[in-house]
């Protein structure tokens, strides 16, 4: 047996399989070789320290006994130097590492598994060199910048043989499973649509912004990375990124990789996608931001379903599924619907078609570190939500409607729309 | 004088013109013409110019893509073009551009201070004449530029580069980021079909 994650399906179907896999002679990450593996503890590093790894500091921190968090990388050596203090703080002790470049981090051979919350045009270089020297990978949403990076992180990881978790954590929320279980199982009887509303953007540049000096703290040529060259300015860098087209595409991504991801769940479509889509977003003509303020997409998928994606100015994220016999409403914090008994047939057992249930994103993914089976959101299935935005988008910048083959990655005759798919990285940086 | 005067003549003037046809109601001056403007756009300056060159390079019909390449080309050649509107060409270059760019852009790959704005235009471009155009870089570029340049020639598949690529991989001459885009260049050409 070697190293590489099981499918899901298969490892499910052959139920023996999960406790052989336990004591099966796996080549398991680093920290984990030994006869009593479980019960060593997974050691990680985490790769980007801001707004986003704060939601994984708690889970990480919180299971000593288990995890051991041994460095934290970030460009921004404040930020990196907070973290430590906050690792080094809740173990009591000065173990915790501090890397600028996420390179020497990602070859210490004592690290099992390494969180990568930095900006989205790091995620695919990031994910692929951790997984080139044997690490498992937990990627924040969206799983890349360019459906090209996405595919090159799935060859990756099963090249690799690598654990690799997409942090679309809703698939671990039990109200998220049972809304796409119970709508594969034609719970709504024969689907109309599917209706995902995401916040607006948060955060606005108008024409004035000038360059600025580098901060002292700051190694702003490896925050760009593979990004185009730009001059620093304190409002294109730390969050703010996400707003602009070269490191990300906004809400789109921000959170359509959260809500299109339920829609694709619900549909069966974790190695697939739809067949067109077309869209118009409303894009800033001015200013340093230049992702869409307001979206409006909808893709279509071969069986006439169309899912929709629109900017909600209150209210919140929210994906709305519409059938025969009414619609479910479902958010992080609430669920509704048309009809009251449709939530309690939900929870009716022994449904033809059972999802996979996960209680805890983070979770998963270390009991998947450990018995190699596939993680609940595969980067396979985090590659095809993150596709989805990537078209919205494409289809938004383009204006026009778009034929997707999803069994080749590449739209139908529109050479422009192909060419969107990727983009050139900034030296030394590269796919290859 | 009343209305019944005859207007006098107006005098032959010498004739303004202008890109946009509106400008003949106008007292105002011709319009710049937005795709010498959106060279000289600067970071953090007004992009309005280029953001209706973005439009209009956007909107082309497939059929017209050469003109608006043409005049893409042509903004290339803006006199004091700034290194935003380079990077703004290359960047609608990457969209449409097609044979025709390489003999322009092959010149600005090989220069260390325009080869990133360059090579983001020329990776998309297929075909032999940008293929040809990755190779002579190969010989003028170096360090970061020039292990950038393999990754891309990586990254099309150019099953050609594999002896000048192997050449690099062994040179001890090259620094490790040179060689080890070469290695990994090869790595992904192997995965094409020659």
């Amino acid at each position: 047996m070697n190293s590489s994650p099981l499918s899901r399906r298969d490892f499910l179907r052959h139920s023996a399989l999960a406790t052989a896999v336990a004591a099966a002679p796996l080549i398991l990450p680093s920290g984990l070789r030994g006869q009593n593996a479980p019960s060593k503890k997974i050691t990680v590093g985490i790769i980007g320290c801001g707004n986003i790894a704060d939601g994984h500091y708690g889970p990480l921190l919180g299971s000593p006994e288990s995890l051991k968090v041994l460095g934290v990388c970030d460009v921004d050596r404040d930020r990196v130097n907070a973290a430590a203090v906050r690792v080094n703080t809740a173990y009591e002790n000065t173990d915790c590492k501090t890397y600028s470049d996420f390179r020497e981090l990602n070859r210490r051979p004592d690290i099992d598994a390494v969180f990568i919350c930095t900006p989205d045009h790091w995620h695919a270089l990031i994910a692929i060199d951790a997984m080139r020297n044997g690490k498992d990978v937990y990627i924040e949403k969206p799983l890349t910048l360019t459906i090209a990076e996405g595919r090159a992180v799935v060859e990756a990881a099963r090249k690799y043989g690598r654990v690799a978790q997409h942090g679309t954590q809703h698939r671990s929320m039990k109200r998220f499973h049972d809304v796409a279980e119970f709508v594969r199982n034609n719970g709504l009887g024969k689907l109309d649509r599917i209706d995902c509303w995401i916040p607006p953007n948060n955060r606005f540049c108008d024409a004035t912004w000038k360059p600025e000096a580098v901060p002292a703290n700051l190694d702003w040529d490896l925050w760009l990375g593979p990004a185009p060259w730009r001059p620093y300015s304190s409002i294109g860098c730390h969050y703010n990124f996400r707003f602009i087209a070269e490191s990300a595409y906004g809400q789109v991504t921000n959170w359509g990789a959260h809500y299109l991801d339920i829609g694709q769940w619900a549909l069966g479509m974790d190695d697939s996608g739809p067949v067109s889509v077309e869209g118009k977003g409303e894009f800033p003509s001015s200013g340093l931001f230049t992702n869409a303020t307001s979206v409006n997409f909808t893709v279509r998928y071969a069986n006439g379903v169309p899912m929709h994606c629109r900017t909600r100015y209150e209210g919140g994220g929210t994906v709305r599924f519409v059938g025969e016999r009414g619609w479910l409403d479902i958010a992080r914090d609430k669920m509704s619907a048309s009809d009251p008994n449709l939530l309690r047939e939900m929870q009716a057992p022994n449904k033809p078609i059972q999802l996979e249930l996960s209680k805890n994103h983070q979770d998963n993914f270390f009991e998947c570190v450990r018995s190699r089976a596939r993680p609940i959101a595969d980067v396979e299935l985090g590659h095809r939500t993150t596709t989805v935005c990537n078209l919205g988008q494409i289809a938004m910048v383009l204006g026009r409607k778009l034929q997707w083959d999803a069994a080749k990655e590449e739209f139908v005759g529109d050479d422009a729309a192909n060419r969107l798919r990727t983009r050139a990285m900034r030296s030394p940086w590269s796919l290859a | 004088m009343n209305a019944e005067t005859p207007a006098a003549p107006a005098a032959k003037s010498k004739k303004v013109v202008s890109a946009n046809p509106a400008d003949r109601y106008s007292n105002a001056g011709p319009s710049p013409d937005p795709w010498a403007r959106c060279a000289l756009i600067e970071y953090g300056g007004d992009r309005s110019y280029a953001w209706t060159v973005r439009e209009r390079v956007i909107h082309t019909p497939a059929a017209e893509t050469g003109r608006t390449e043409q005049q893409l080309l042509k903004s290339l050649a803006t006199p004091g073009r700034t290194e935003a509107g380079l990077a703004f060409i290359c960047q609608m270059l990457a969209m449409v551009g097609s044979a025709k760019s390489v003999p322009v852009l092959a010149p600005l790959l090989q220069d260390a201070k325009t080869t990133e704005a360059a090579r983001y235009a020329l990776q998309p471009i297929t075909g032999p004449e940008a293929d040809a155009a990755f190779l002579a870089a190969l010989g003028t570029l170096t360090g970061n530029a020039k292990a950038g340049l393999i990754g891309s020639i990586g990254v099309r598949g150019d099953t050609a580069a594999k002896s000048a690529l192997t050449a690099i991989k062994d040179a001890a001459t090259e620094p490790a980021i040179v060689r080890g885009a070469a290695t990994r260049a090869l790595a992904r050409i192997a995965t094409f079909k020659a």
